[in-house]
């Protein structure tokens, strides 16, 4: 574990842009918020694809519920990051070497890992499995992670502001 | 599988671990409240919180404030935590950075503001 910030992450905390999202009166609540916001699309679409996945919803299809739900999991990933960015480079070297936040990274880098590698042969699962027929257990283990490791992620999120 | 579940969890009972360690408002020790008294010598009236600094009989105190959205709605301006002038702020250290506190009110000019 590092004991200073990295030296990229104190260039960009002093940078012409962190300055103006600390000197905004709204920039930094405003992101805030939308992390939020971001945060109940992207945990709600993956908990609807992760329980369609581990056997809930069984009446419907699986790739019926689980292709529309990824997408809307990608767009909200793709806002969190985005106001993630902007909360992230308002203090980047204090951040950085938050504990809490050390696992979060961590943990969000699993999570993408683990969606990555159980996505990539999902699809054709997926295309071969119909109604009320349970999928493989490797399929059921790695949804069942996803949803342990996101839950995770967003109490770490959470508790940054903690410690 | 396996091993990345293992990984996982392991990962996970440190965040908990964590949990346990959370000990009230941020890293600040409440039972050991301060007054830090004299003139402000730097003021950032900056997200996510204002921070001054200000210079105590003992040493430089860094004092952090509100965010600049509340400090405003309290009524502390700007100008209310100017550069020279004298506060007294009442709050909490840190128990992670050296001569940090985080206050839980202040005192300017006879005008006392709550940060919380």
């Amino acid at each position: 574990m590092l004991h200073e910030a990295p030296q990229v992450l104190i260039a960009l905390e002093q940078s012409g842009l962190a300055a103006a999202i600390r000197q905004s009166v709204w920039a930094y609540p405003a992101a805030n918020v939308g992390h939020i916001v971001a945060l109940t699309l992207f945990a709600g679409s993956v908990a609807i694809m992760d329980a369609r996945l581990l056997g809930a919803f069984a009446a419907a299809p699986p790739a019926d519920v689980v292709r529309p739900a990824r997408r809307a999991a990608m767009l909200g990933l793709l806002l969190m990051a985005v106001t993630g960015f902007v909360l992230f480079t308002a203090e980047a070297s204090h951040v950085a070497m938050n504990p809490v936040f050390q696992i979060k990274a961590a943990l969000i880098a699993l999570g993408l890992l683990n969606a990555l590698f159980a996505g990539r042969a999902l699809d054709a699962v997926l295309a071969d499995t119909p109604a009320r027929v349970p999928l493989p257990t490797r399929v059921r283990l790695s949804a069942l992670l996803s949803l342990m490791i996101w839950i995770s992620v967003a109490a770490c999120g959470r508790l940054i502001a903690y410690f | 599988m396996l091993r990345k579940l293992t990984l996982g969890l392991l990962l996970m009972a440190g965040c908990a671990a964590a949990v346990l360690a959370h000990h009230g408002w941020g890293s600040y020790d409440a039972s050991k409240p301060i007054t830090v008294t004299g003139p402000i010598e730097t003021s950032k009236y900056e997200n996510p919180h204002a921070t001054i600094t200000v210079k105590a009989a003992d040493k430089v105190w860094t004092v952090t404030l509100a965010p600049v959205s509340r400090m405003q709605s309290r009524g502390a301006p700007p100008e209310l935590v100017a550069v020279g002038k004298t506060v007294a702020a009442y709050g909490y250290p840190s128990t992670v950075e050296k001569d940090e506190i985080r206050a839980e009110r202040i005192t300017v000019d006879g005008k006392t503001v709550e940060m919380r």
